[in-house]
């Protein structure tokens, strides 16, 4: 269990706290989707619940964070690594770089912990199993399309065995394939039982996977609850994030007095279609 | 205002020889609203770096009101065709954000009452007029990419084109890319866009061109394109419909790739 | 006069060619040496073969300057010299792999960040002559004139070199997170999935020359290879 007690922070050198008494619990199991406009503090939540902040990226940090209701305050970064293990938008700069194949790319994380080798090369499996990338584990991960290598960045994650994902926009900067790849792979570990916290705009992705979520505005949590009661709020196009498209239609459709018995059945339908 | 044309364009690049572009055939008349959708590595980010020079057929030609643009530099074709790239940050240089949208202008030769009125209206177009002396750096990455946009909308190109303008922006940015796009259209300009959102694209354009392996195999309005017979090769190159579509497919409504088509064709049953 | 010629050309047959012949590069090493050494080689023939200073024994005489056999023997020595010196950087290149080198440092002690220093280096280069391509275009649709004068071009370099500079930072900040978010900043060493093996007779060898390098020494100090 990952919580956010009452957290606050401040980017160095920044005049005003970017995230403000936060507080937020990410169960064992649980998909936690974060919507919210352009710098209403997501990435930055993200970054604090890793502990990059302020660990690796300085600033200050008021608040706790606690995993398991103990406080992480004292431990150094590497040691927050098999507890939570983050991804970023950017499926290139998230390759370490060093790696020839996708296996040893993979392995990355668990060589750094300095676990015993076999244990390395059994979550190394198990991880290309969990993202079905078997078939690229000889492939160089500079040559892959940027879906199948954000693939390999969060199969390199899964390996450190963490207790808890979080993901940044993970298909922000993917074309429709790879969002299809890789939002599939997120459903399956999802369903699997993972506990994510994710953040995207791709509300449609975020109905199909989480089980909660929460809105964030000018760093400060404001709405928070079930996936299908907070998408289908009202006020969130009010904090910037676009309706997901079953709730647009069923908006206009009651703007426009069309019966909700025929778009129920119609999105009812649909959904049989699309699922198929 | 000019009109395009691309005649069996053939682009194959000099390293590893992928065709890119592999025989298209298009025309783009003054003033359309064109999309143009396919997979990464379908060909159409090379297609349309032929429109403004930055690449030269291998075989083909690309013409710019019936004159070939082979005639001319890059430089001279940025007056006609403007090109706005996807990742802002690979060309934002200047240390505020009015210098950075006086730069492409400036290389144009505009200059005094003409260049600032040119500034003031992209920056109003855009959202960024209150911050004309901000460091493009302490603008978040959205505003970034509208900033972008702003420094090619200011050299008032008859041609514009955007590059995956809907990516990494959220719903407040893609409602002012999709109003720069309607101005621009109601100015007569022609508007060229690639873009992954099938929802941007039915919804804000008149003709969608679907492209894969280099080619083109779509070509129409989004309720052709979108339609039923047309799924089985938007599947083909992973490519799926907007929900509207799918939901007045099964209705028997026929095509109705946006919400508001499917809204008023339910609301016209009765 | 070839006395002075025994010592290094033994050790460039023993520390050089065996080793090269046994690691399948010979070929590549001769080919490889003698285009870097040719110049110098040249050089230093012609000059100690004609300039040698006691030179007395005439082997030609062109015009005003002769060659001696004294300064015929100098010059063969510095050349065998030169090749044991060339042949051995060029036989480290052929016969190592990189990867190989810097896994096997690290299993021996070298820090992982250094190794890791080492292995990513490389790639930078080629990324950021990528980075600079796609800035330019960007700059190039803007009307920055890469096809004009040479004053107009000197112009563009901000434009391009800015965003270059700016960018590969920004990425260095990015690939920082995510490394420290993969635990890279642990101290101590970490674990290796492979690394190169090493067999008895290659630790003999390396034995033998270490051995070589000694007893060479030795006899030079000693005087007894002049």
């Amino acid at each position: 269990m990952l919580t956010l007690d009452e957290v606050s922070y401040r980017y160095a050198g920044a005049t005003r706290a970017s995230l403000r008494d936060v507080s937020l619990t990410l169960r064992d199991g649980e998909v936690l989707g974060v919507v919210g406009r352009s710098e209403a503090g997501k990435s930055t939540l993200c970054l604090v619940a890793s502990g990059l902040a302020p660990r690796t990226l300085g600033g200050t940090l008021s608040g706790r964070l606690l995993i398991d209701g103990a406080d992480t305050a004292a431990r150094a970064m590497h040691e927050m690594a098999s507890d939570v293990a983050i991804g970023f938008q950017n499926p290139g700069t998230q390759l370490s770089g060093v790696a020839t194949t996708v296996y040893e790319e993979v392995a990355f994380g668990p060589m750094n912990l300095g676990i015993a080798r076999d244990e390395v090369l059994r979550r190394t499996e198990s991880s290309i199993d969990a993202l079905a990338i078997r078939v690229l584990s000889d492939r160089d991960p500079d040559r892959l399309s940027g879906g199948q290598q954000q693939l390999v960045a969060i199969a390199g994650l899964l390996a450190l065995a963490p207790r808890h994902l979080i993901l940044d926009e993970p298909t922000a900067q993917l074309d429709p394939a790879g969002t299809r790849l890789v939002s599939d792979a997120i459903r399956r570990l999802a369903a699997g039982g993972a506990s994510i916290l994710i953040v995207e705009q791709k509300v449609d992705l975020l109905a199909g996977v989480c089980d909660r979520v929460l809105a964030l505005d000018e760093g400060r949590l404001t709405l928070e609850g079930p996936a299908g009661s907070i998408l289908a709020d009202p006020t969130l196009h009010a904090l910037g994030v676009a309706e997901p498209s079953p709730v647009r239609l069923r908006r206009l459709a009651n703007e426009a007095r069309i019966p909700s018995r025929a778009i129920e059945l119609a999105l009812g339908r649909a959904a049989n279609v699309t699922d198929a | 205002m000019p009109d395009l044309a691309v005649e069996s364009l053939i682009h194959v690049y000099r390293e590893g020889g992928v065709r890119a572009v592999d025989g298209v055939d298009l025309r783009i008349g003054a003033g359309e609203r064109v999309a143009i959708v396919g997979q990464n590595g379908s060909g159409k980010s090379t297609l349309v770096r032929h429109l403004n020079g930055l690449l030269r057929p291998t075989s083909g030609r690309v013409l710019l009101d019936g004159v070939d643009a082979a005639m001319r530099t890059v430089a001279q074709l940025a007056r006609s065709v403007g090109l706005v790239f996807q990742d802002p940050d690979r060309q934002i240089f200047a240390g505020s954000v009015r210098a950075e949208v006086e730069y492409g202008p400036r290389n144009l030769g505009i200059r005094g009452e003409e260049l600032r009125s040119a500034v003031d209206w992209a920056l109003a177009a855009v959202g960024l007029e209150f911050d004309a002396k901000t460091n493009p750096y302490d603008l978040g990455a959205s505003r970034r990419k509208l900033l972008a946009l702003a420094s090619v909308l200011a050299m008032r190109t008859p041609v514009l084109i955007l590059d995956e303008p809907t990516t990494g922006q959220d719903e407040r940015g893609v409602q002012r890319v999709r109003s720069v796009i309607g101005e621009a259209h109601a100015q007569g300009r022609s508007v060229i866009a690639i873009s992954h959102d099938m929802r941007f694209v039915a919804e804000g354009f008149e003709r969608v061109v679907v492209m894969r392996d280099g080619r083109v195999t779509l070509d129409g309005p989004p309720e052709q394109v979108f339609g039923r017979d047309a799924w089985d090769q938007l599947a083909a190159t992973f490519l799926e419909p907007p929900l509207p579509a799918v939901i007045g497919d099964r209705l028997g409504l026929g095509s109705t790739p946006t919400d508001e088509m499917l809204i008023r064709a339910l609301a016209s049953l009765g | 006069m070839l006395g002075g010629i025994i010592g290094p050309v033994v050790t460039v047959l023993l520390a050089v060619v065996f080793p090269a012949l046994a690691a399948g590069v010979l070929r590549a090493l001769v080919r490889t040496s003698l285009l870097l050494t040719l110049p110098i080689a040249i050089s230093a023939l012609l000059v100690n073969l004609f300039f040698f200073p006691g030179g007395h024994q005439v082997l030609l005489r062109l015009g005003p300057i002769t060659a001696t056999a004294e300064g015929l023997g100098f010059a063969l020595e510095i050349l065998v010299r030169i090749m044991a010196i060339s042949g051995a950087i060029t036989l480290f290149y052929l016969a190592t792999r990189p990867q190989d080198l810097v896994v096997d440092l690290e299993r021996r002690g070298v820090s992982a960040r250094v190794a890791f220093v080492a292995n990513a280096s490389v790639q930078t280069v080629p990324a950021m002559v990528e980075r600079a391509q796609q800035i330019a275009a960007a700059q190039r649709a803007r009307g920055l004139d890469t096809e004009g004068s040479l004053r107009r071009r000197v112009r563009g370099v901000l434009p391009i070199v800015g965003p270059v500079i700016l960018g590969s930072i920004a990425e260095v900040e990015e690939r920082t997170l995510a490394l420290e978010a993969r635990g890279f900043t642990r101290p101590g060493r970490r674990t290796l999935l492979w690394w190169p093996s090493d067999s008895t007779r290659q630790r003999l060898a390396r034995w033998a020359l270490v051995l070589a390098l000694l007893a060479l020494v030795v006899a030079r100090i000693a005087g007894r290879l002049g």
